[in-house]
């Protein structure tokens, strides 16, 4: 397949974008709900309840996914490092040997240790100490996808730079989406339970993920400008390459999405402090809710993106 | 708006989908360099890449004038560079066949070769 002028590899592309997707998902909502949620929940009680069972319940699946995801990105990147054909390469010879041997395999162990640690500490999420403990261990699964990547393979103190600037732009990323698929969940509750309780608890957590979102929004260009530096270079390799149109595209993306969250922030936000139950208000609700969905789609085709550009060879190396 | 963002984005696609990139430039350089004339048989050939490279499945192969290997075999790997020792292969043209498979997972190859003048 030829895309953007770039050859694709099918299976790979979309068993990457599925587990970036989920990872994300998961260690965002772990944080929505230990910064956001579980901070702005003291006013409205069962409101609380009900937004932490369903965030609950997206960390468990998108954990599952995750896992399951990982382990079919291991078996294809196994045969495509054998160069042998999918069938050929699921020998444990084979498979004992990029496990044990190749980086890729060595962090993908981890990350599957890491993963049974939050199943573990979700399975006892009442207690703080398994709350705390799933979110740092859902951290390290999320920041070890920098070793899996480009930034893996850069040498020298080089490969530092681009290692740090990949770590944190993965988990502004999963603190971005993740955030907003809680912050959908948490917005629909308010609008079908209209107390004034209910309302103020959505505006906090709200205002709380907005604050949040500058910081990542931040954090996500600047890092995003280092690896693209180190792994575009030129303008003209930006234009001319498969890798750099796929970025401009991303890049496109990502400002629609920024559009969005500033309307968000600038108009909606602030909407919701207007007496609670008003039509004017649940509007601010709706549309906040509908916008947050729109910024998921925008996020899942970036990610869509980000499954492709890992599978290219970085423009840098053409030029 | 949904729609119309994607709706939006399809010009841009046409737009950006035009063109081939090619021509893979991974091997940064070797010793002995490629293409290059060198007095007597090196003892061994060592090629620096531009990423850092998994020894277990990266190879290099080198032949003599008359297609034999003078490799001995597992090459040494540090960081992006690889290097193999050679057997005595006389003089003539030296080509040699590389394979690596780069840290972050990807596979490429290539070849060059080098003069021996006695």
């Amino acid at each position: 397949m030829n895309w953007l002028g770039a050859a694709v590899d099918g299976p790979l592309v979309v068993i990457r974008a599925i587990h970036f997707a989920a990872t994300a998902i998961l260690t965002g909502t772990l944080i929505f709900r230990a910064v956001v949620a579980e901070a702005a929940s003291a006013s409205a009680r069962p409101a609380a309840i009900v937004v932490g069972t369903q965030t609950l319940r997206v960390a468990w699946t998108s954990l599952a996914i995750s896992a399951a995801s990982g382990m079919i990105w291991l078996l294809l990147v196994a045969a495509s490092m054998s160069g042998l054909s999918f069938g050929e390469s699921m020998t444990s010879d084979v498979l004992s040997t990029v496990v044990n041997e190749t980086q890729f395999g060595r962090v993908s162990e981890i990350r599957l240790v890491l993963a049974v640690i939050i199943a573990g500490c979700l399975a006892y999420v009442r207690f703080p100490l398994a709350r705390g403990l799933a979110l740092a261990t859902s951290l390290g699964l999320t920041a070890a996808l920098a070793w899996t990547g480009h930034a893996g393979s850069t040498a020298g103190e080089m490969g530092i730079l681009h290692l740090t600037a990949d770590t944190l732009h993965l988990l502004a990323a999963a603190i971005w989406l993740g955030g907003l698929v809680s912050l959908v969940l948490l917005l629909s509750v308010s609008r079908r339970d209209q107390t004034p309780a209910v309302v103020s608890f959505a505006r906090d957590a709200t205002q709380r993920f907005s604050v949040m979102g500058i910081a990542v929004v931040v954090v996500v260009f600047a890092t995003g400008i280092i690896n693209a530096w180190i792994l575009v270079g030129s303008w003209h390799a930006l234009i001319v390459t498969g890798y750099g149109r796929l970025l401009i595209l991303k890049v496109v993306l990502f400002a629609a999405m920024l559009l969005i969250a500033a309307a968000n922030r600038f108009w909606l936000t602030p909407r919701l402090a207007l007496p609670s139950g008003s039509e004017p208000q649940y509007e601010a609700v709706h549309r906040l809710e509908r916008n947050s969905m729109i910024e998921i789609a925008l996020a899942l085709l970036i990610f869509a993106i980000v499954g492709m550009l890992g599978t290219l060879h970085p423009a840098i190396h053409f030029l | 708006m949904r729609r119309t963002t994607l709706a939006g984005l399809i010009p841009l696609l046409l737009l950006l989908a035009t063109g081939e990139a090619s021509a893979h430039a991974f091997l940064d350089h070797a010793e002995p360099r490629v293409g290059n004339t060198v007095a007597t048989a090196p003892r061994e050939v060592t090629l620096w890449f531009t990423q850092k490279l998994e020894p277990a499945f990266s190879t290099i192969t080198v032949t003599n004038s008359a297609g034999q290997r003078v490799d001995t075999g597992k090459a040494r790997v540090s960081g992006s560079q690889m290097t193999v020792s050679l057997r005595s292969g006389g003089a003539g043209t030296y080509h040699v066949t590389w394979r690596v498979l780069s840290v972050d997972a990807h596979t490429t190859d290539g070849s060059f070769s080098f003069q021996v003048s006695k």
